[in-house]
């Protein structure tokens, strides 16, 4: 569990941030979202101490991390950026035992943990160890940027703007791969994005910041009905909202019983894509699969279209 | 139908080469002018000879088939391959042909005839050594070939030397009359060019890491180097004779050390000076150049600063810190001739005696080593920046 407790950082007569408090709790996905300047960064920053704070203090499992050396502090934070800052003049299984080498881990553990996170994103260990980074794709430098910072098994791990520098198709991949990674290693993730699209999409708990401030600090599905100021509500897009409330949820939450027409979609789709599935085969209903393609009931148009608006 | 004749016309034709007009222009000037300088004594004015008058008839024709030869290949469009065989070729033809000419224009057993290269020789050599360098580029030659084709170009410059082909041209004669001093100035020179680099670079690293790192002193140490850079090299020398005079009388050991006010030391110290700009620029700027998200990840990571600087920033910096080394490398063969002037040794010792005696060979004696020298070390530092370099993007 993360506690930051009246973080603050002042920059001359600047404010970045402004007394903020929030806990993130183990093994939650937390997606700070603002505009450019918000000073989410600068909070993302303050808690692996790449930046130290004014006044206030994070705490890591109970552990003030003013107390530990900083060098120590970082290599158990897990820290991924947007241009990936791969190291240009090493491998790429140089570069994810950067931290391991660090903390002293005997050679053949080293190699087992790279060939292992290489599995886990898809990067064939034949293929991708020893090739340099200019080497790879935009999408497989992230890839790497992420599996380096995971390296070290870190309890947390800290992303500023990981999706940043990828085209749209790669990014919603890249975004959906990270989610299942989360699930399995349990690992409790901060985010920063200025895109409300991702934070809605990867997002167990969304922080908004303003000028410095923390401004809500709920799950999406409250923050879309219940924007806290008619700023989050802007960065919303209020023509979007009832498409986004949807996305939140899958058809497997709102499977009935009875029987459709037509071909079947995953119990894991979520509902804006079979919104979007139903309006474009002009049907009023679809059959919903199960995992192992057996027919487990159906979802409706009427029911989408309920779950779509606020909550009576 | 005339026109349309007319029009294909080119195609067939041969296109010109630019570059090749230039190479057989300076070709037929150097035919023209004057092939080797013959003089009774090695002062006396010479009389110039031309290359028909130089050589016997068999040798004169060959030159003369050679340089059509080469003006032929390189004025037509032909490929870099063999542009760049028809240069070696000419070039060893060349070296030959002026061996031969001292041979022959020297009476024999006159020990005091001097015959020397002439302008002609001059830019006869500098035509194939533009053909030369050109079709190299042309070829893309990889740093491995180019070290490769610098060992062969410098064996093949020994072997000549040891056959005796150039041994009555004037050059060798004045080498052989003093050749266990040209080999101690050689040693000398080496010495005060590369001490002085490694010197540089022992304070110029550290130093450039420094003021990356604390920007508030970048400035004033870069003024500082730049105000050494701008004064002219005996000025400098001059200055430092007497802060060097003092300190070998009043600092025990200093004199036994070597340190005077003139001598090798002012001469070291002088250069040292000039290499660290260079040394210290381009350090900072290598570091500099570093992305930032790479810098930023290694700091999130946890590396300490000796750590990021060791094994991100230094090695990151690397292909610049070394275009640093080649300028000061090559910088530093050029002005060790100056130290001659204050008694610093060097090649520079038979160019100023040269000068003192108008004898133009002992001039030749310690300008062509020197420049032979900083050539060589351009080519071993470029291929070396290029091998560090070429791992990467």
């Amino acid at each position: 569990m993360i506690a930051i407790e009246g973080l603050t950082k002042v920059y001359g007569s600047e404010v970045a941030v402004d007394d903020v408090s929030m806990i993130v709790e183990a093994g939650d996905l937390t997606v700070v979202v603002g505009a450019s300047g918000a000073g989410k960064s600068t909070l993302m920053r303050m808690v692996n101490r790449l930046i130290e704070p004014t006044a206030g203090r994070v705490l890591i499992d109970g552990e003030d991390a003013a107390g530990l050396p900083v060098h120590e502090l970082r290599r158990r934070i897990g820290y991924a950026i947007q241009n990936h800052g791969l190291f240009p003049h090493r491998t790429v299984a140089q570069n994810i035992a950067t931290v391991p080498t660090l903390l002293g881990w005997d050679r053949r553990r080293i190699a087992a943990r790279v060939e292992d996170l290489l599995r886990l994103f898809q990067l064939d260990p034949a293929t991708f160890a020893r090739r340099f980074p200019h080497e790879l794709s935009g999408g497989q430098q992230q890839r790497v940027g992420v599996a380096r910072a995971l390296a070290a098994e870190p309890k947390l791990l800290l992303m500023d703007e990981p999706f940043g520098a990828l085209d749209p198709l790669v990014r919603a991949k890249a975004q959906d791969d990270l989610k299942a990674i989360q699930r399995q290693l349990s690992t409790t993730i901060i985010l920063v994005t200025h895109d409300m699209e991702e934070a809605i999409r990867l997002g167990d708990r969304i922080a908004v910041m303003d000028a410095g401030k923390l401004i809500q600090y709920a799950p999406p599905a409250e923050i879309l009905v219940h924007p806290a100021t008619p700023f989050i509500g802007a960065l919303i897009g209020i023509g979007d909202r009832p498409f986004r409330l949807l996305s939140l949820e899958t058809a497997a939450q709102e499977v009935e019983p009875g029987e459709a027409e037509g071909a079947a979609v995953a119990a894991d789709t979520d509902l804006r894509e079979v919104l979007a599935e139903l309006l474009w085969s002009r049907r009023a209903a679809a059959p919903v699969a199960g995992r192992d393609g057996r027919v487990i009931g159906r979802v409706t148009l009427a029911r989408l279209i309920e779950r779509a608006g606020t909550p009576t | 139908m005339a026109p349309s004749v007319a029009r294909t016309a080119p195609i067939v034709s041969l296109g010109f080469d630019k570059l090749g007009v230039v190479v057989a222009a300076l070709l037929a000037v150097g035919a023209a002018s004057p092939f080797a300088v013959f003089r009774a004594n090695r002062i006396v004015a010479g009389e110039a000879r031309p290359f028909f008058e130089a050589l016997p008839a068999p040798f004169a024709a060959l030159l003369a088939l050679a340089v059509f030869a080469a003006a032929a290949v390189s004025l037509s469009k032909t490929p870099a391959r063999a542009r760049l065989a028809t240069a070696v070729a000419f070039a060893i033809a060349l070296a030959a042909l002026i061996g031969i000419a001292a041979d022959c224009l020297t009476p024999p057993g006159d020990r005091y005839a001097r015959v020397a290269p002439a302008a002609g020789f001059w830019t006869l050599a500098f035509a194939s050594s533009i053909l030369f360098a050109d079709s190299v580029v042309r070829l893309r030659l990889g740093p491995l070939a180019r070290l490769l084709a610098l060992a062969l170009g410098a064996a093949a410059f020994a072997l000549a030397l040891w056959s005796g082909v150039w041994s009555e041209l004037s050059i060798l004669k004045e080498y052989a009359t003093r050749a266990d001093v040209f080999w101690r100035e050689a040693g000398a020179h080496l010495v005060l060019a590369v001490g002085s680099l490694a010197a540089a670079m022992t304070v110029g690293l550290p130093l450039g890491v420094l003021i990356a790192r604390k920007t508030g002193l970048r400035a004033p140490v870069l003024a500082t180097l730049n105000a050494i850079q701008t004064i002219p090299s005996i000025a400098l020398f001059g200055i430092l004779i007497a802060p060097l005079g003092w300190i070998s009388v009043h600092v025990p050991g200093a004199a036994a050390l070597g340190v005077h006010g003139i001598g090798a030391a002012p001469a070291f110290l002088a250069l040292f000076l000039y290499s660290l700009l260079p040394m210290t620029a381009n350090t900072v700027i290598g570091i500099e150049q570093a992305p930032r998200d790479v810098v930023d990840a290694a700091h999130g990571m946890g590396m300490t600063g000796r750590q990021r600087l060791f094994s991100i920033e230094l090695p990151l910096a690397l292909p610049v810190i070394l275009t640093g080394v080649r300028i000061v490398l090559v910088q530093n063969i050029g002005m060790a001739t100056v130290a001659a002037l204050i008694g610093g040794g060097g090649f520079g010792v038979f160019v100023f005696a040269g000068l003192g005696q108008t004898a133009p060979d002992l001039i030749l004696l310690g300008a062509l080593p020197t420049v032979l020298l900083a050539f060589a070390a351009a080519i071993v530092l470029d291929a070396t920046v290029e091998l560090v370099t070429g791992a990467r993007p």
